[in-house]
């Protein structure tokens, strides 16, 4: 197996993650990938808390991730990697290291500097921009909060 | 605890029934969430109003729970704005929890809990019961489950704040999950039996009914969790069409 899901969403592991992509999935691990997270031990027994009981849970910085990602791609445990936000999964992504890969839009949500572009998606230019050098690195990005929802390729939600 | 903290929790937790009320994309039950706490933080920042209106602020940012649930993020942050504890930590608390609270509640009540009951006031149902007995069953048993998890979530919230972890660990919800949707299955088993002994929908012989039930019982043993919802699809639409087969 491989890495069955790249999403980016601030709630990280929550419902639509664990049940709805997860049921369609099926995934042995959960990698949260953030510096904050990374070093935050009470916070990391929160978000575990919502794992399933039959897959791990990981929370690794950026650098961490990006040594890992060529093996976590030829992995046999079908893994399931999280990011709260655009410029990690860029980080991620840099150097065509995710080439040939989907990362999945989940869920970003309103704040001051940001426009909507879904209901469940709302970005800032910063973002945008983030989210076109992703593709620029070889990699297609798609909005979808759930399986059986609509998904929307990245220029249709930057038009 | 003051009558007044006491008081301001009781009208909290009254309050987290009405936490959805104001659902939106843009700060999901944010919203509802400072509306339950308003009444402990009007207890808490007594005289200062300005502290009043920060706090305010800072709860109406995007937040999700299980609505059942909910009352765990709002009895440990009650705890934690009543000790005091740094803005910044409550935020982290309440962006750490929120996620949990959605899969743990989505799975035991939403996956788990609600479908059983249904299946057994059905089961109750075909076996001869009026309409209103069927209904009525429903909803005594689902609203015991759900009161109960409502008081139980908000009383370890409010005892445990930001260790509530350890708590919900101890009380380990995954194996209540894993155990309510085993009993799902042994109902729809039943109910799928007693279809099987009835007669009324028996029009195409017994055999082809007691050979859905193995496939149904091996379908749901292998796959059971992951297959919950083209289960339940599939469930409604078999029962709507023994139904159907049934009165005709």
């Amino acid at each position: 197996m491989t890495v069955v899901l790249f999403r980016i969403d601030e709630r990280l592991i929550h419902g639509q993650v664990v049940i709805g992509w997860g049921t369609r999935l099926r995934p042995r691990r959960y990698i949260v990938v953030d510096d904050e997270l990374a070093g935050s031990d009470w916070e990391q027994d929160l978000y575990r808390l919502g794992l399933p009981e039959d897959a791990d849970g990981e929370f690794l910085s950026v650098t961490e991730c990006r040594q890992r990602l060529p093996e976590l791609r030829d992995d046999d445990i079908s893994t399931v990697i999280l990011t709260r936000k655009v410029e990690s999964m860029l980080e991620l992504a840099r150097d065509r290291c995710m080439e040939g890969e989907t990362v999945n839009l989940g869920g970003l949500h309103h704040s001051t500097d940001r426009v909507e572009r879904l209901p469940y998606l709302h970005l800032n230019t910063g973002e945008a921009s983030q989210l076109r050098e992703i593709v620029s690195e070889g990699v297609t990005v798609t909005a979808q909060d759930l399986p059986g929802s609509r998904r929307v390729d990245l220029e249709t939600l930057l038009s | 605890m003051s009558v007044l903290v006491t008081s301001a929790c009781l009208r909290a937790f009254l309050r987290t029934f009405l936490i959805q009320g104001s659902w939106n994309y843009r700060s999901l039950v944010g919203s509802g969430l400072a509306y339950t706490l308003l009444p402990m933080l009007r207890v808490k920042f007594r005289g200062e109003p300005e502290h009043l209106s920060s706090a305010v602020r800072r709860h109406v940012q995007p937040f999700n729970t299980h609505p059942y649930l909910s009352g765990i993020a709002t009895g440990a942050v009650i705890r934690l704005e009543e000790e005091g504890a740094d803005p910044q930590m409550i935020e982290r608390f309440k962006n750490g929890i929120r996620g949990s609270l959605g899969s743990l509640g989505d799975g035991l009540v939403w996956a788990g809990f609600r479908p059983l009951v249904l299946l057994l006031a059905l089961t109750v149902g075909w076996l001869g019961a009026p309409p209103y007995v069927v209904i009525g069953l429903f909803l005594i048993l689902y609203n015991i489950g759900h009161l109960w998890l409502r008081i139980w979530s908000f009383m370890i919230g409010l005892q445990g704040g930001h260790r509530v972890v350890e708590r919900l660990r101890a009380a380990d919800l995954p194996g209540l999950t894993k155990k309510t949707l085993a009993a799902g299955s042994f109902a729809l088993g039943a109910l799928i039996g007693v279809f099987v002994v009835d007669g009324r929908s028996l029009g195409v012989g017994l055999w082809p009914w007691l050979l859905v039930s193995v496939v149904g019982f091996a379908v749901g043993h292998r796959v059971g969790y992951a297959a919950w919802r083209p289960t339940a699809v599939l469930t409604a639409l078999a029962v709507l069409a023994l139904s159907i087969l049934g009165l005709a």
